[in-house]
């Protein structure tokens, strides 16, 4: 990208933003949309990103046949870096832009290119992703959710978990297992899943802080016609890698917002108001806090500055990701230390929100893949260790244990889960 | 910010990469270190001369290379990876500090030297600012009191001494040939950083023009830049060393690091590494283009760095089991850099206050 176009293109989405977003405000009491947004705000959302898109801001480095505004990285990144200081009601779209999107553009058909991109990055139709099942966490590649062929199409049954906005999804990518007779690996399919076909039920998951921002979701016989599968029938293991390094290199470089109640930021000015900052044990874990904050943030540049210069980040998104989680964690222990027993129990609202943070800090360390796969990942794909020899790599699926076993049942597939 | 090197960054890395692995591999090192040296003087020589490390810093018109504190990190990276003596880290903290003070004379008559690396010359400046006090004045100022550790004291030509007179602290240029002035070589226990004891018994000594005070303040951000870079190094090399043995050793039937108990380990100092450098890039840029951000992002970086860094050498001796822990493995002399880099100019703790103070905590 030349200097002039690079100028101008910031200069016109500065302006876009500052006419049509609010400012982030360092005060705003820590505000993630825990409920994943209500009917009211997903129209406010889908109006918002209609906009976005209308105005050459959405999908920016999506071919432009498809919708996309066919530019480079370089000005991905200084619309991500001007839109930190914006809170943007986008969080509707952010994985169905972030992790299906990018699949079908890799893997997906031209019809399906052509059918889905465009009105995905326009915010007419959501998209979630649904691999996760009870018995099928950190071994994804156990899952136990079906394909059948059926004439031209498929037939899906099964249970996914921990699917985000599947209650406001128009589309899902799911994963489902196509051949029991092979390993299981091997025999497993990507498809686009229409989430308001008969036999689709979605219903809330409750999380540990009280809140419900995940769902459960039941296919039972789900017709999937002919033109759902995403790439090649039993390579949808291939798609899903893909699509989880996507993931996890989203979730680990995602700036934290400098209004989270668990940042060095907020807890600062929280200590000071309470007038706990002044300990000096408390006041070296801030800056503790501060030190780690910036380690994480500065890591997630320096991949993306790689990124732009041509190095392929490949697995070291795990290292973020798992930076993040430990230094959320962190952060906890920061808090708990710096206000005391006032997080046992407040009438303070930001009080509050620390408190529920804290309690939200163990998901961060779990959602999008464990802190121990990120290990693994790590240790076998940026260090190049010995893969666990892995007894059920070459195994036919069908004879596989798998899920939670009670003891002395061996049940294969479909045992307790 | 920028965080990625620079073509000529690259370029000066890779050549002390391939002169450390040339001219001063480990076993080099053993040798100076069964021998009692402090460092190789014709390693230094070609360092400082051939390299143009001594001078990376100072100004061309001193005979250096100008090139800045970003550049010199990224060759004390290469140096700290291979453990390599050499009074580099002394003379480029001394001429930070000539260079930020407003001595005309103090330049003129020690830059160049430093940046031939003919000169050395030391900061004998520790974490608590020392208790050198001053008697007399003007053309016969005489100091006293202890300093120690002084980084290359028992080599040093002349010493830059932090010294409390009426009105503040002020910046004092003593020769080694003073009289009153002793150096006593330490007992180190990092073979690798020789370190001495300075007493002053009324020496004579003379004050710098400049702002002191600023002038230590700065020292102290330009320290942790400089540590830090040098220990993103060692724990680069360690994590290298231990990396390859878990490919390589066996045990119960396979690699140890397909292990979890050996692999996870592995990946949190990878994890650890990569902050760690993360941070210190950013704390290069800035000690060069953002000098209002440079005493929070030096801090970060050698907070980041330090504690991650001994840790990490502490677990390439565990991972290596039984011969990490022998005097013919390399590990324990990563082991006790870690510990004297981490104490070194202020422990964790008092880094951790200096970075609370910065950010007005």
């Amino acid at each position: 990208m030349s200097q002039q176009t690079a100028g101008d293109f910031a200069r016109r989405a500065r302006d876009w933003l500052e006419a049509n977003a609010p400012r982030r405000r360092a005060d705003a009491p820590g505000g993630v949309d825990e409920e994943g947004g209500t009917p009211a705000s997903i129209t406010e959302q889908k109006a918002f990103q209609a906009k976005l898109y209308d105005a050459g801001l959405a999908g920016i480095t999506w071919p432009a046949e498809y919708g996309g505004q066919g530019l480079t990285n370089a000005e991905q990144i200084v619309f991500s870096r001007l839109a930190r200081d914006y809170d943007l009601p986008v969080g509707a779209f952010v994985i169905g832009i972030g992790m299906p999107g990018p699949t079908i553009l890799e893997c997906g058909s031209e019809q399906q290119k052509q059918r889905y991109l465009r009105p995905m990055l326009r915010g007419e139709e959501i998209w979630c992703q649904l691999f996760s099942e009870p018995g099928a966490g950190s071994d994804v590649a156990s899952l136990q959710t079906s394909a059948v062929r059926d004439g031209d199409g498929w037939v899906l049954n099964g249970q996914k978990v921990w699917t985000t906005g599947a209650h406001y999804s128009d589309f899902g990518a799911v994963l489902a297992r196509s051949d029991p007779a092979q390993p299981k690996h091997k025999g497993i399919s990507m498809f686009i899943v229409d989430m308001h076909a008969p036999g689709v039920t979605v219903r809330p998951l409750r999380i540990a802080t009280g809140s419900a921002p995940f769902n459960e979701v039941f296919f039972d016989n789900v017709a999937l016609p002919a033109g759902s599968l995403i790439g090649t029938d039993n390579k949808g293991w291939d798609a899903a890698v893909v699509m989880l390094r996507s993931e996890r290199i989203a979730i680990g470089t995602m700036t934290a917002s400098r209004s989270s109640p668990l940042s060095h930021e907020s807890l600062a000015a929280l200590a000071a108001k309470l007038g706990r900052g002044g300990d000096p044990a408390a006041r070296r874990g801030l800056a503790e806090l501060y030190a780690r904050e910036r380690a994480v943030a500065l890591f997630g540049q320096l991949l993306r500055e790689q990124a732009m210069s041509g190095r392929d980040p490949g697995a070291r998104g795990s290292v973020a990701k798992l930076a993040a989680a430990e230094l959320s964690r962190f952060a906890a222990n920061v808090a708990a230390d710096v206000l005391g027993d006032a997080i046992a129990g407040t009438d303070d609202d930001e009080v509050r929100a620390v408190a529920t943070a804290i309690v939200a800090v163990p998901g961060a360390a779990i959602a999008g893949g464990t802190n121990e796969i990120q290990r693994n990942i790590i240790g076998e794909r940026v260090l190049g260790l010995a893969k666990d020899p892995g007894v059920d790599r070459d195994t036919p699926f069908s004879q596989l244990r798998v899920g939670t076993q009670k003891p002395g049942s061996g049940q294969s597939p479909g045992g307790p889960r | 910010m920028t965080l990625i090197l620079t073509a000529e960054e690259e370029s000066l890395r890779d050549s002390v990469r391939r002169f450390v692995a040339d001219r001063s591999p480990l076993t080099k090192v053993r040798d100076l270190i069964a021998a009692g040296e402090p460092y190789d003087a014709e390693v230094w020589k070609q360092l400082a001369a051939q390299l143009g490390l001594a001078g990376l810093i100072i100004p061309a018109e001193y005979g250096g290379a100008g090139a800045g504190w970003s550049a010199l990190s990224t060759a004390l990276t290469e140096l700290g990876a291979g453990l390599v003596p050499s009074p580099l880290l002394a003379v480029s903290l001394a001429a930070g500090v000539l260079l930020q003070l407003d001595d005309d004379g103090a330049r003129d008559r020690l830059l160049p030297g430093i940046a031939a690396g003919d000169l050395i010359v030391t900061l004998a400046a520790v974490a608590d600012g020392g208790q050198v006090i001053t008697s007399g004045d003007g053309d016969d100022l005489r100091l006293s009191g202890e300093l120690s550790p002084v980084l290359n004291g028992a080599q040093a030509d002349a010493f830059l001494i932090p010294a409390r007179r009426a009105g503040g602290t002020v910046l004092c240029l003593a020769d080694r040939e003073a009289a009153g002035l002793t150096v006593t070589p330490l007992t180190t226990a990092d073979h690798t950083r020789a370190l001495a004891r300075l007493r002053l018994d009324g020496a004579p000594a003379r004050p710098l023009a400049g702002d002191g005070p600023a002038a230590l303040a700065a020292a102290g951000d330009l320290v942790n830049l400089a540590l830090a870079a040098e220990q993103c190094g060692g724990m680069a090399a360690c994590l290298a060393m231990t990396a390859e043995y878990a490919k390589i050793r066996v045990a119960f039937g396979q690699p140890i690091g397909a292990f979890q108990a050996v692999k996870h380990k592995l990946a949190d100092m990878a994890t650890a590494r990569e902050l760690a450098y993360a941070a210190l890039r950013a704390a290069a840029d800035c000690a060069g283009e953002r000098p209002g951000k440079f005493p929070a992002a030096a801090s970060v970086a050698r907070v980041t760095v330090s504690a991650a860094y001994f840790e990490a050498a502490a677990d390439t001796i565990q991972l290596h089991g039984g011969i990490g822990y022998t005097w013919e493995h390399d590990a324990h002399l990563y082991y006790k850099n870690a510990l004297s880099g981490k104490v070194l100019f202020g422990d964790p703790g008092a880094q951790l206050d200096r970075l609370a103070a910065t950010l007005r905590l």
